[in-house]
């Protein structure tokens, strides 16, 4: 150990020396180890935010829909989204049905003429405030897209608790809703309201939260009247940058607690005016369902936990649904079963990304989410190759430099090695203090190399919102690469210093 | 038992067709506190003894023994250690390391001892040959801070360090005028006398020759006189830095 200590010490003197020269030396490998590290962040980062927008776009995200629109599509054109549910469209005989026993309703009650069921959209919750419960509202399954009354909070539960490779569960009732400050009646705003479970923010990667965070088991429990704003709804009500915690608003003339923000932490989907997750506000799901008397759900969203199943398990969930439904083989989903791209488009992507998914919308019900990931991943790893190249390019010009520091060091210090070759120093410890001196300055040039590509992919992400994430690992792999550099540049001009001969080198002008 | 024993050495350097015999067929015996001076003139063969008495260059021809073991046919490893555990040098030049402090110097013999020595011990021995060398002052001071007689003192430091039996001294007093040079010799004699070191001493100056025991001459690769002397005491009035002998008193 002592024989290292003064090995550094003897190194730093002489390095010391040509201080200008082992700052020139120490740059090359800076600027080396700084590509090295920065590619390997943008890769990683990349890799990130592939994956997170991938997750966060619903990649492994099912959404089930109550109602079943397309069946009215379904006479003429066979729908791409029954999954194979619907044996022979031409023959489904368009029937009003209530399938949802667990409602009490076990009769089937067959209405045989329209063809076309009167949309019952929910327009304005405020006028269906007093409005019958849902079970008086069933029949409607052929509804517009949601507001049919099909899907129930037994539905969710069961999807939860029985089906395996599920993550995460959240029912959802969706309105739109006039927002009102209590403490400024002016400040009003019309928008989404989304009825959830506190599991959404898990299921909606991406989410930040600037101010507060979602409301927990415990207030869905309770039916608390907490509400999440979205970005916007908060910029809107309070104006931007203001605090709206513990604050007060109306919804249906009830007082709800403002308990936090929801923003994007993806730069790819920054909240905009009229966007579904941003410019939305969030409620528990029960408190909707106390409030409103109701209990359908408009939806059920559905992670799973990993993204190549999520079409297998969407084909459970219609199973599923289908039986608790009591749906017979003839009759058409009352519900849709989403799990891909086009919920992707809706919810932000970024621009490259969504174009590839939109190229791929045609065929995507064969493509399956892991083959997406797989080609992006593909086209991330050239990138990455292509950064590596240039960092080994300048990891071998930052070597280049630090051999020939070292060359010119033995040169002038020729006399010196004769001394202390004459003083007793072995040909190997001669060379050993030259590796010494390349590694060490390879290793001060690598760590400023390190801090200068921490600072390099912090601005690059605040500049240009890129993904970038620097990794522990990253940085022992830059520190090692920057002392291997050392030693392979050392070998040469060490063994040179090695091989002299004490006198002639003591003899050395 | 002789500290040094050459047994007709011969140094032939091969330049191209011509070869060049440094040293034609020597034969020497050196005994233990023996201050041994060795003449010559410029190309007389005289550093060539040095360096095969050194170690730092091996004989063509014949034996030497160092210590009574053999060292002529050693490989490079082996002549290093006994460099640096046997023989103390001291140079013409000094040859100190610049930008190095005194003390630092001194401890480079220490750095490639095996087995490797602590740090701290490396500093306290440093200090101590320092010390009986009265330069416990001029530590800190690197060789630029320091006079001409003082830089040899610590290239005497160095030799010393690592205990060495026998010390080898090529012109030490060749760049130092003729006072410091008086004071130099002083020193290497209360060394000897002192310790009953042996050192072997090479210079082209008759004058410093009459400080040792024992002058050789050397010529053309042999030995031409060897006869035993009376030296002459480096007697020393020097007033401003304190004479050598002062300072080990």
């Amino acid at each position: 150990m002592n024989g290292f200590t003064h090995l550094f010490a003897i190194a730093f003197q002489a390095l010391k020396r040509n201080r200008v020269q082992t700052t020139l030396a120490m740059l090359g490998v800076t600027v080396g180890v700084c590509a090295l590290v920065t590619s390997m962040a943008l890769a990683k980062g990349a890799q990130e935010a592939i994956r997170e927008q991938l997750l966060a776009a619903g990649a492994n995200m099912i959404v089930v829909t109550a109602g079943n629109y397309q069946i009215q599509r379904a006479e003429g054109v066979s729908s791409p989204a029954d999954h194979g549910s619907i044996e022979s469209p031409s023959v489904i005989p368009f029937i009003a049905q209530n399938s949802h026993s667990q409602l009490g309703r076990a009769d089937l009650i067959v209405s045989s003429a329209p063809r076309f069921i009167q949309a019952h959209f929910e327009d304005d919750p405020m006028a269906i405030h007093d409005h019958p419960t849902a079970s008086d509202r069933l029949g409607d399954s052929m509804a517009g897209l949601g507001a049919a009354a099909t899907l129930t909070l037994e539905d969710a539960e069961t999807i939860r608790s029985t089906i395996s490779g599920v993550q995460f569960v959240a029912s959802g009732v969706h309105e739109n809703a006039r927002i009102t400050v209590v403490s400024d009646e002016t400040k009003q705003w019309f928008t989404r309201l989304h009825g959830t479970e506190s599991e959404l923010p898990v299921i909606r990667r991406g989410w930040t939260f600037p101010y507060g965070e979602f409301f927990t088991p415990q207030q869905v429990l309770n039916k608390e009247q907490v509400m999440v704003l979205g970005r916007v709804v908060a910029d809107r009500l309070f104006g931007q940058g203001i605090n709206p915690l513990g604050q007060e608003v109306l919804l249906w003339n009830q007082p709800f607690e403002v308990v936090g923000v929801v923003g994007s932490r993806s730069w790819a989907s920054q909240p905009v005016a009229g966007d579904d997750q941003f410019d939305a506000v969030y409620v528990p799901v029960s408190t909707v369902h106390s409030l409103l008397n109701l209990s359908k759900l408009n939806t059920i969203t559905v992670t799973t936990k990993s993204a190549g199943e999520t079409t297998n398990i969407a084909q459970v969930i219609v199973n599923l649904l289908r039986q608790r439904h009591g749906i017979s083989d003839q009759m058409p989903d009352d519900f849709i079963v989403k799990s891909q791209a086009q919920e992707l488009l809706g919810d932000g992507l970024s621009p490259d990304l969504a174009r590839i998914v939109a190229g791929n919308l045609a065929t995507m019900d064969t493509l399956t989410l892991e083959q997406l990931s797989k080609s992006l991943q593909r086209a991330n790893n050239t990138m990455l190759i292509l950064l590596a190249g240039v960092a080994g390019v300048s990891l071998l010009v930052g070597g280049i430099g630090v051999m020939n520091l070292l060359l010119l060091s033995v040169t002038e210090r020729t006399r010196e090695v004769g001394l202390r070759m004459a003083l007793g120093a072995r040909g190997s410890d001669i060379a050993l203090q030259f590796i010494t001196e390349a590694v060490l300055l390879s290793l001060l040039g690598g760590l400023l190399g390190t801090v200068i590509a921490v600072f390099a992919t912090m601005s690059l992400e605040g500049i240009f919102q890129w993904s970038t994430e620097i990794s522990l690992a990253s940085i022992v792999i830059a520190i090692i690469v920057a002392a291997l550099l050392g030693v392979a540049a050392s070998v040469y001009p060490a063994r040179r210093a090695a091989e002299l001969e004490p006198i002639s080198a003591l003899q050395h002008e | 038992m002789s500290v040094i024993s050459l047994q007709d050495v011969k140094k032939i350097y091969e330049l191209g067709d011509n070869s060049v015999h440094a040293l034609s067929g020597v034969s020497l015996d050196i005994e233990a506190g023996e201050f041994v001076t060795i003449t010559g003139a410029s190309g007389s063969g005289k550093s060539t003894m040095m360096h095969i008495l050194g170690c730092l260059d091996r004989p063509t021809a014949g034996r030497y023994l160092l210590n009574g073991k053999d060292v002529s046919n050693l490989p490079k490893e082996e002549l290093a250690a006994i460099r640096n555990k046997q023989i103390g040098f001291v140079f013409q030049g000094f040859n100190l390391l610049p930008r190095t402090t005194a003390a630092e110097n001194v401890e480079v013999p220490l750095l490639y001892s095996r087995p490797p020595m602590t740090t701290s011990e490396r500093k306290s021995r440093a200090l101590e040959a320092l010390e009986s060398l009265g330069l416990s002052d001029r530590a800190e001071h690197h060789p630029s801070q320091l006079s001409g007689g003082q830089q040899q003192r610590v290239a005497i430091a160095r030799a010393l360090v690592n205990k060495p039996s026998l010390i080898l001294a090529d012109e030490p007093t060749g760049n130092l005028d003729s006072r410091t040079s008086i004071e130099v010799m002083r020193l290497l004699q209360d060394l000897r006398e002192r310790s009953g070191i042996t050192i072997i001493l090479i210079t082209h100056e008759a004058e410093i020759a009459a400080y040792g025991t024992r002058i050789i001459s050397v010529k053309d690769g042999l030995i031409v006189s060897d006869t035993p002397n009376t030296p002459v005491t480096a007697a020393l009035n020097l007033e401003g830095e304190p004479a050598a002998g002062a300072a080990l008193a």
